[in-house]
């Protein structure tokens, strides 16, 4: 893995195996698409970046990298750069270990940008397609939502908020802004004022597919929902009480971060990275700061990084305590219930002793962590662990010996494989059906690439697991037993850094490295510089890309992707064939949050 | 591992003895399958189980030496917070050679505790482990630390009509008891609405039904209809595709009503502030009668604003 030589301030990078295999794309890329492809360069790391001189030939180089190298479409990116001069797309020329780096400027037609990430599941590798609409007058691109599904929800929300048009995208109707916004007024672009208040428009009504027969009723439920839940529409069709269409409507909770991140400084946008949404705090804030530290080529120190895979682990294990009391309460059964919420106080009080804050707020800050976990918070961590999960053991036993809580699971909220992989769903969701993607094995970040995930998962044979993986069945069941499983492979995480904290603590030498920040990492930002960061919260992977400003204390582009975002349509395959009262149910072992995918 | 249930009692279908795994036998005891769970018995005046480190509120430490410090780095100190939350001003002398004064606000209704102040100037600023309480009037959220010529003093918050610390818990529970059965019969029903929140709130909300909080011992309950509701709890900056809905659930709410805005974006926008999408606060929407600040705010600050806006009502 990463060579890291602890003597100096800094350390260089250098490159594992998958670098190695970086030229072979580049030369394969190269030679099928020589007359479309202006440029191809690998930056960060792990980004092959390809942009292409024409947006018509944008599909058939997606659908490549798409079906021959076996590719999942992870987002879009539109970005106003009408106005940019002398941008410097920098490269890195790292000669082994010579320290220079060679930027070199790319000097591009300016206009709209739009950017397909593509990540390979394999190999830690992303592929980042540019296309550029230099012409102001038609800005138009052709869609790939003939292949690629997943591209409809991404095309929808850049058409709102750049108004950038998706050619061949049969869905035109809004998606962000609901129907008091204006036509033809864009809010992300740069001459769109943040504090615009827009008049109203007359009323409009958002057309929902309409099921038409004799006996066929429409349910509409929300925004304002009977328990204490965010807010989100949903229009049902049903028969009797079949369930034969479900069409979701989000972005109650729009409240403008991306623009608002434009506004502030490198600093403050951690604070606003941290409340897109209350309980992913800890996943968000740390793939903004990691997309921030890919950009220089700077590591953070070994402790900082183990800080933050403790807290990363810890925000798992209360969120899916407080997902299994919600299923309990959904299914009707209100002593297990209040027995999981015991659990998650005294996860949410082991998170107040850490950090401060009961939602573990103010964890990260760029270039290392904010709090420091000592000798006797570390044994008050693992015994709180143990407790918690032997609490937890006597639960769940108790839960899969009630007859009426398995019924109500099994065999409730079915997604289909051809589903998941189409509509690029990942996480859980995507778990529960054996599609097994999961950032900390993919794409490993933090401390996850000093841990190996055969030992903490108890995997014992390959071709057992691979059984046991298209077991799953893909109903409410088996999402409850896996995030029972990830409680506890959480718990193993958590165990396994804090023995590595203990021995080095016990055998300081002078390679310790006791520091918990890296100061000087903002002096190596430039301007226009732009990287990718990821974390897997415990709803699934979390996306951010932030490009730099001319000044490199703020932010030109910040974009958001929540696991939430990919996960949404999934719920309308999933409530097919079952009654209404089961929807709460399916909704709640889906876990998705409103404000994460609202933004 | 005693069975939890008693010996005496016959015929009980579930024995756990069995189930627990023996390796934790000597190590660990489980007593959550127990009844006897402890339910916090005063949620309010007893802060032990809030840890030292807890980020409560932004306290200011004024002295005579850090008066000329605070004149002259005024605008760069007020720039250190998002929100604007901090404010210094500075008084004249009134004739006689004495000193002006000097008066440092904190708005608790916009800080949601970062600790940006306190990481810049931590002679001045410090969080304390304080709960900032709920009051009813947006003008009491502001704290005002004044530094006269002579020793510095905070002017604490004051509820209108009696100040709740010398009560315990069960005192005021009977009371509230009380008011709630003069005015709406014997419970308090609320419906709570989120309008664009970052589901903090809610998981704070949502924490005062568990078994350790228990807030349907005094008669509060939370309903799912706003028909069937006496009070709205609010939180969120209310998002503008929200704020049709909000109105909607207002005015289907049957008199005598109230309005709660938890949270520090309820009370005044919060982090998101003023943008295309928001409203910067539920005040701008409905009129609200109580405010929670916090970020998010614990349950045991939401128990004591539930109390203060039962005081607020008359018949």
């Amino acid at each position: 893995m990463f060579n890291s030589n602890y003597d100096e301030g800094w350390l260089l990078m250098s490159f594992d195996i998958s670098y190695s295999k970086i030229p072979n794309y580049k030369s394969l890329l190269h030679e099928k698409f020589k007359d479309n492809v202006e440029r191809m360069y690998h930056k960060n790391n792990n980004e092959i970046h390809v942009l292409l001189n024409n947006p018509e030939s944008g599909p058939q180089v997606v659908y490549f990298v798409y079906d021959e190298l076996k590719c999942r479409l992870v987002t879009m990116i539109c970005n106003d750069e009408r106005e940019i001069n002398n941008r410097y797309d920098g490269k890195y020329e790292n000669n082994n270990n010579d320290n220079n780096n060679v930027n070199f400027v790319c000097k591009r037609d300016n206009g709209f940008t739009l950017r397909y990430i593509l990540s390979k599941e394999d190999e830690d590798i992303f592929f980042i397609v540019t296309l550029t609409l230099s012409d102001p007058n038609n800005l138009v691109y052709p869609s790939i939502v003939s292949k690629i599904p997943s591209a409809v929800y991404y095309e929808r929300e850049i058409h709102d908020m750049f108004g950038v048009k998706a050619e061949g995208n049969p869905d035109t109707r809004k998606l962000v802004l609901h129907e008091q916004w204006p036509d033809k007024l864009y809010p992300l672009r740069k001459d769109f004022n943040i504090k615009t208040k827009v008049e109203k428009r007359s009323k409009g009504y958002y057309p929902f597919l309409k099921v038409e027969g004799e006996g066929i009723c429409e349910i509409p439920v929300g925004p304002v929902h009977a328990g204490i839940i965010e807010p989100g529409h949903f229009r049902f069709s049903i028969y009797g009480e079949n369930i034969i269409n479900l069409e979701t409507r989000l972005f109650y909770a729009h409240k403008g971060v991306e623009k608002l991140a434009e506004t502030i400084n490198l600093d403050q946008a951690l604070l606003l990275s941290e409340r897109i949404a209350g309980d992913e705090s800890v996943a968000n804030s740390m793939a903004y700061c990691q997309a921030i530290e890919r950009m220089t080529s700077i590591q953070i120190p070994k402790k900082a990084n183990q800080i933050r895979t403790v807290c990363a682990e810890l925000e798992r294990i209360w969120n899916h305590l407080g997902t299994i009391a919600g299923i309990s309460t959904d299914v009707g059964f209100a002593y297990g219930s209040s027995r999981m919420n015991i659990l998650k106080e005294n996860m949410m009080r082991l998170n107040e002793k850490i950090s401060g804050s009961r939602l573990l707020f103010g964890v990260n800050q760029i270039g290392g962590v904010k709090i420091d976990i000592k000798e006797d918070a570390l044994q008050i961590i693992l015994d709180e662990t143990n407790q918690v999960l032997y609490d937890f053991d006597t639960l769940v036993k108790l839960l899969q010996n009630t007859s009426s809580f398995m019924n109500r699971l099994t065999g409730t909220g079915i997604i289909s494989r051809k589903a998941v992989v189409d509509l690029g769903a990942n996480g859980i969701i995507a778990r529960c059906i054996g599609v097994d993607v999961d950032t900390r094995k993919n794409h490993p970040y933090a401390y996850y690439t000093d841990l190996d995930f055969d030992i903490i998962q108890d995997i014992h044979n390959k071709i057992q697991y691979e059984i046991e993986l298209n077991k799953r069945k893909g109903d409410a069941l088996s999402r409850f037993e896996i995030r029972v499983n990830e409680i506890k492979h959480s718990v193993n995480i958590i165990q396994k850094i804090i023995n590595d904290i203990q021995y080095s603590n016990t055998f300081k030498d002078n390679k310790h490295d006791d520091n918990l920040v890296s100061h000087d990492l903002k002096n190596y930002l430039k301007p226009y510089d732009n990287a990718l960061g990821y974390a897997e919260s415990h709803r699934g992977q979390t996306l951010h890309w932030v490009m730099l400003g001319e000044d490199t204390n703020h932010i030109f582009r910040y974009k958001v992707r929540t696991a939430s975002f990919c996960n949404w349509p999934l719920i309308e395959q999933a409530v097919q064939n079952n009654i209404v009262p089961d929807f709460p149910l399916i909704n709640k072992s889906f876990d998705l949050s409103y404000s994460g995918n609202d933004l | 591992m005693k069975d939890i249930v008693d010996d005496k009692s016959k015929g009980r279908r579930f024995r756990f003895k069995n189930m627990l795994p023996s390796s934790h036998k000597d190590r660990y005891h489980s007593d959550i399958l127990n009844n006897k769970i402890d339910t916090m018995p005063d949620p309010i005046n007893n802060l032990e189980f809030i840890s030292e480190n807890f980020k409560g509120k932004v306290g200011v430490i004024l002295s005579k030496d850090s008066n000329s410090d605070l004149i002259e780095k005024k605008n760069r100190i007020e720039d250190v917070c998002l929100t604007k939350a901090i404010k210094i001003m500075s008084q004249e002398g009134e004739g006689g050679g004495r000193r002006g004064s000097l008066e440092v606000t904190v708005d608790n209704g916009k800080c949601f505790l970062c600790g940006r102040c306190e990481d810049a100037y931590p002679s001045i600023f410090k969080l304390e482990k304080k709960l900032k309480f709920a009051t009813k009037n947006k003008e009491k959220l502001v704290e005002s630390f004044d530094l006269s010529f002579e020793d510095s003093h905070t002017k604490s918050f004051n509820v209108d009509e009696r100040d709740y610390h010398d009560l315990s818990y069960e005192q005021i529970g009977t009371e509230l008891k009380k008011k709630i059965e003069n005015i709406f019969g014997r419970s308090l029903a609320i419906r709570e609405v989120d309008a664009g929140s970052c589901n903090g709130c809610e998981i704070e909300i949502t924490a005062l039904n568990n078994p350790i909080y228990d807030i349907e011992r005094f008669g509060i309950h939370f309903v799912s209809s706003p028909r069937h509701a006496d009070a709205l709890l609010v939180t969120g900056p209310v998002s503008q595709n929200m704020k049709v809905a909000l109105e909607k659930t207002y005015n289907a709410t049957p008199a005598p009503k109230i309005v709660i805005a938890a949270g520090a974006c309820a009370c005044s926008g919060g982090i998101f502030g003023d943008t295309y999408a928001t409203t910067c606060g539920v005040d701008n929407v409905l009129p609200v009668d109580v405010y929670i600040p916090g970020c998010p705010p614990r349950p045991e600050a939401l128990i004591y604003g539930l109390f203060i806006a039962i005081e607020k009502i008359k018949p």
